[in-house]
């Protein structure tokens, strides 16, 4: 995993989580652009799995394979998740959704770097 | 029988029992659906790799991801009474759950052998274990209608 990915992958989250928390308090449902936003964050997510996989074959694998790519399922799926509620839920409670999504795939994503580089 | 689709409406809430699955329900089905799926997949993992470490801890894991895993579907289909009720036991059995094991976790360490999701209430996932039952429970009392009481709500 490069470190790089990770923080900008971080700031990412933080930034769509802030869109996301202001719509909140604005008490907007989530906007398409926000959407468009969440496309770039699951990219560099994707970047993420393809490095690490090439990684993990050709230097050294994870700490614990198995846990990773858990974790790395888990980070994958919540995004699309928050879009599909997006969707389905036209007042301000899609943005909280949103806003917990961001969190949770920064926070995963933070965990993922730990397994990363447990010894 | 359709709910209306706001869960901000408190005018509105107290004609018919409402969607669990609406407004603020989608925000409780989500938290619930990653907790469930990260339980089921920390449980999945433990049983495969290291079961026979902590038998007792490991299938109390494995217990409390299908708990959360029916909390999830219950609550995100809750507009139908079997839902509801299923709901109603399954966040119950979570909120005794994570009391219980938490409990336990906190008097001795060493009760189960190994860290489950439900130890020393949940610190592991940020104490969203401890916090979310009863935000369930609220949300199903909440979302209640007059007919699943068989009287007026006195709001």
């Amino acid at each position: 995993m490069l470190l790089p990915l990770l923080v900008l992958l971080i700031a990412l989250c933080v930034a769509l989580g802030g869109w996301a928390a202001w719509f909140v308090v604005r008490d907007r449902a989530v906007i398409l652009n926000q959407l468009w936003g969440g496309a770039v964050v699951e990219g560099v997510l994707i970047a993420q799995a393809i490095t690490a996989a090439i990684r993990g074959a050709t230097h050294e694998p994870p700490s614990d394979p198995l846990l990773f790519w858990g974790y790395m399922a888990t980070a994958l799926i919540i995004l699309p998740i928050a879009a599909a509620w997006a969707f389905a839920e036209r007042t301000r409670w899609s943005s909280v959704v949103l806003l917990v999504a961001a969190l949770t795939v920064a926070f995963l994503d933070y965990r993922l770097w730990q397994i990363w580089t447990a010894a | 029988m359709i709910a209306p689709d706001d869960g901000a409406a408190p005018a509105e809430a107290a004609r018919a029992p409402r969607s669990t699955g609406a407004g603020f329900g989608r925000v409780l089905v989500t938290v619930y659906g990653v907790l469930a799926f990260a339980a089921l997949g920390r449980s999945g993992y433990e049983f495969m790799v290291k079961f026979t470490d902590a038998p007792v801890a490991y299938s109390l894991s494995g217990a409390a991801a299908l708990v959360y895993v029916l909390a999830t579907f219950a609550l995100a289909l809750g507009a139908h009474p079997l839902w509801r009720r299923l709901a109603w036991i399954a966040v119950g059995v979570e909120a005794v759950g994570v009391l219980v094991v938490g409990s336990a976790s906190l008097a001795n360490p060493d009760v189960f052998g190994e860290s489950t999701v439900w130890s020393l209430f949940g610190q592991g996932y940020g104490y969203v274990p401890l916090v979310l039952p009863f935000v369930g429970l609220w949300w199903l009392w909440r979302t209640r209608g007059p007919a699943a009481h068989g009287k007026e709500p006195a709001v």
